[in-house]
């Protein structure tokens, strides 16, 4: 390549290169200093060393429940997704009639589910007098206080994020047409039942798409804002007990103008999603498959 | 002959001002619904051609005005005028040098036209930074026709109001309230109680701490648990499950079945145009036995600011004086912000005959009331948020009163010593 055409290629990936340093890269480096600052935005930081983790972790109680209530948000959200997203996607695998427009309709929620207006939606149909509780009325049962009660309010934040399983569903389905066929025949040859023939050749050869989406939505899950900041008006209310990290960030960055602190929790989520990335993928040596690898 | 005429116009105007200013690019912003964005944008343009500048709007909703403001002055990219919230001035200008002193600019703008009381609220550490715009508080709004329809006067003490609640179960059912109050408004109700019983406002001013003792404040909190318990309000995990906390928006709220509230003054159509069943009325300021004060909640809803950056402060002062104080920016401003604190503009408003009187009747209360001057720091967001939170879990039952307002009170101290 001649001096040229490595300019000109240079040229070619700078916008996207820029963009990564300054929106990014110089941000995401910048947070971590913040992280160790007092910095109230209208006047400089200053350096207070690790005093904003150590307020964290001895004195800081909206952060203990905030974490405590991401964790059981995130370790919900993300295995239901994934089924209920995995079995909709083999259901779509199959050859029915208007089939693509099946597999447009069930993508359309995760279009529209991040939107504000579902959200509010989503605030009328569990609302005391909401669609939910009606139903739950013609079947003899007593309404439930979705937003009121403690026990309830983050499931309405969950099946949220559940509908919103499109993308997800999208990606197994296309890892669901790329299985050879002829492992199926195979299968079927040997008198498997479709139950055995999902469990012994679907579930094993999808598994690194498994794997990938497992990733993502746990990034997601973590990121999780929309939802809870407008259903409960970002008060993460009834007792914090919708008060996810992003929330209790944007609280201390934009409400308190403490960005300092924001930063240093922005970077204990950064961390707890870290490590859990790590296990996943030093787990995966042992149950994802990839075709071709010598240790599977 | 029409140039001559605009040159002789706009000499005429500098020479009445006192000021040489040369046509000048401004921006101002602000926060509001549609109305108001219209109004503004149209005495904007009115001062504007007056003195012969250019002012580019910047308008959003309330909902994350903050923000944007924050970040802007942060980053020195603020528009020349400004509408700050008035709790907001703290946190932009605690020593009074992060914004304009519009005393420095007292040749432009008419400043007899406020109070030396209303000057001083706008001020930090003597130095003026914002001009009110208009003067708000709480007041008491009853829904008369459900009170007429539970055979019970619209009352006038804390007394009369515990008292009208069996009459209200009885003629409109168990999920009548006289009264309703959650949140925020939960909040302001503790507040206002205990400030009738001690004659303080929660921050005293002299130490810059809590004024209340712990006692004080337990029974304030006891005084909102016995609304609860007496089925005055709504419980506060009740209200949550309406969805929203919005009461204006909810059909109990329009049927009358939720028939009072304790709302600013300035919002009085908002709540008494959605009422399907009776009409809303203010009322005077209800009172406990013994009380010192009438505790009202009074403040400046919004101020008008300029920027200490701006490239053409006299400039921005004609513009902000145009829209408060003469005749061309009133008219095209009209109520859009509440009853203006201007005298010139309040006069000119009336004469117009632009001022709702119900409206003008709420503000008459809150004028009239008796009580402590009302620290900005009752509304910075972490002394709400401790207050709010706290509460929230003392009406879950997981604090008693007491432990709820030593929490209170320890929490909002380390805030004001921060401050």
């Amino acid at each position: 390549m001649g001096g040229d055409s490595k300019f000109l290629g240079l040229l070619y990936i700078s916008p996207y290169v820029i963009g990564l340093l300054v929106f990014t890269a110089i941000p995401f480096v910048y947070s971590f200093y913040l992280s160790f600052t007092d910095y109230p935005l209208m006047t400089a930081p200053v350096w207070v060393g690790l005093d904003n983790y150590l307020e964290l972790f001895t004195s800081d109680r909206t952060f203990r429940k905030s974490l405590s209530v991401t964790l059981v948000y995130v370790f919900t959200t993300v295995p239901l997704k994934l089924v209920f997203a995995l079995f909709i996607a083999v259901i779509l695998n199959y050859r029915l009639k208007m089939i693509n427009f099946f597999r447009t309709a069930y993508y359309v929620p995760s279009i529209l589910g991040g939107s504000v207006a579902v959200a509010v939606l989503w605030r009328y149909i569990f609302a005391k007098a909401g669609v939910v509780n009606m139903a739950l009325g013609f079947f003899g049962m007593d309404p439930i206080n979705w937003f009121g009660d403690p026990n309830y309010a983050l499931f309405i934040i969950t099946l949220l994020r559940v509908w919103q399983f499109g993308s997800a569903m999208i990606i197994f389905l296309a890892a669901l047409q790329s299985v050879d066929k002829s492992l199926y025949e195979s299968a079927a040859i040997d008198g498997a039942n479709k139950w055995q023939t999902f469990r012994s050749i679907t579930l094993p050869l999808i598994t690194p798409v498994i794997f990938f989406n497992l990733i993502m939505q746990t990034v997601q899950a973590f990121q999780e804002f929309n939802g809870p900041y407008i259903i409960t008006n970002g008060t993460g209310s009834p007792l914090k007990s919708t008060y996810l990290l992003p929330l209790y960030i944007y609280d201390e960055a934009f409400k308190k103008f403490d960005m300092g602190y924001a930063s240093a929790i922005a970077w204990v989520m950064f961390f707890i999603i870290m490590v859990l990335t790590l296990v996943a993928f030093w787990s995966s040596r042992r149950w994802v498959y990839y075709a071709g690898d010598k240790r599977s | 002959m029409k140039k001559t005429a605009t040159l002789l116009a706009t000499l005429a105007v500098a020479l009445s001002t006192g000021v040489s200013t040369q046509a000048a690019e401004l921006r101002m912003s602000w926060w509001g619904g549609d109305s108001r964005h219209i109004a503004t944008q149209e005495a904007l343009k009115i001062c504007g051609d007056k003195y012969g500048h250019t002012i580019s709007p910047e308008f959003t909703g309330f909902n994350g005005h903050l923000e944007k403001l924050t970040t802007q002055l942060a980053g020195g990219t603020e528009a020349d005028i400004m509408q700050v919230n008035w709790p907001w001035l703290p946190l932009f200008s605690k020593n009074g040098d992060g914004l304009a002193d519009l005393g420095a600019l007292s040749d432009i703008i008419d400043l007899s036209n406020w109070t030396e009381e209303q000057l001083a609220s706008g001020s930090m550490k003597g130095v003026l930074n914002g001009l009110p715009v208009s003067t708000t508080g709480r007041v008491f709004m009853f829904n008369e026709g459900s009170y007429e329809a539970a055979g019970v006067a619209v009352p006038t003490t804390w007394g009369e109001l515990l008292a009208a609640t069996p009459a209200f179960k009885e003629k409109l059912g168990d999920e009548a309230y006289p009264f309703d109050a959650t949140t925020l408004d939960v909040v302001l109700l503790v507040s206002m109680v205990t400030t009738q019983a001690t004659g303080k406002d929660l921050v005293d001013p002299a130490t810059n701490t809590v004024a209340w003792t712990a006692e004080e404040l337990a029974k304030g909190i006891a005084f909102y648990q016995n609304l609860v318990d007496t089925g005055t309000i709504r419980s506060w995990e009740g209200a949550a499950a309406s969805g929203t906390d919005n009461l204006w928006e909810m059909p109990e709220w329009a049927d009358g079945h939720l028939a009072g509230s304790y709302q600013w003054d300035s919002t009085y159509s908002k709540y008494a145009d959605p009422i399907t069943v009776g009409h809303l009325v203010p009322v005077g300021i209800l009172t406990i036995d013994g009380a010192v004060t009438e505790g009202v909640y009074r403040k400046p809803s919004m101020t008008f600011a300029i920027s200490k950056r701006s490239k053409d402060p006299q400039a921005a002062a004609q513009v902000l004086n145009c829209l408060l104080n003469e005749p061309e920016g009133i008219a095209a401003m009209s109520d859009q912000r509440g009853l203006p604190s201007s005298k010139a503009a309040l006069a000119e408003l009336e004469k117009l005959g632009k001022i709702d009187p119900t409206l003008k009747a709420a503000n008459d209360i809150v004028m009239a009331g008796s009580g402590p001057t009302v620290s900005p720091y009752n509304e910075d967001p972490q002394v709400r948020d401790t207050f709010q939170s706290t509460l929230e879990e003392f009406a879950y039952g997981q604090l008693s009163a007491m432990e709820a307002a030593e929490i209170i009170i320890d929490g909002i101290n380390g805030r004001l010593a921060e401050l």
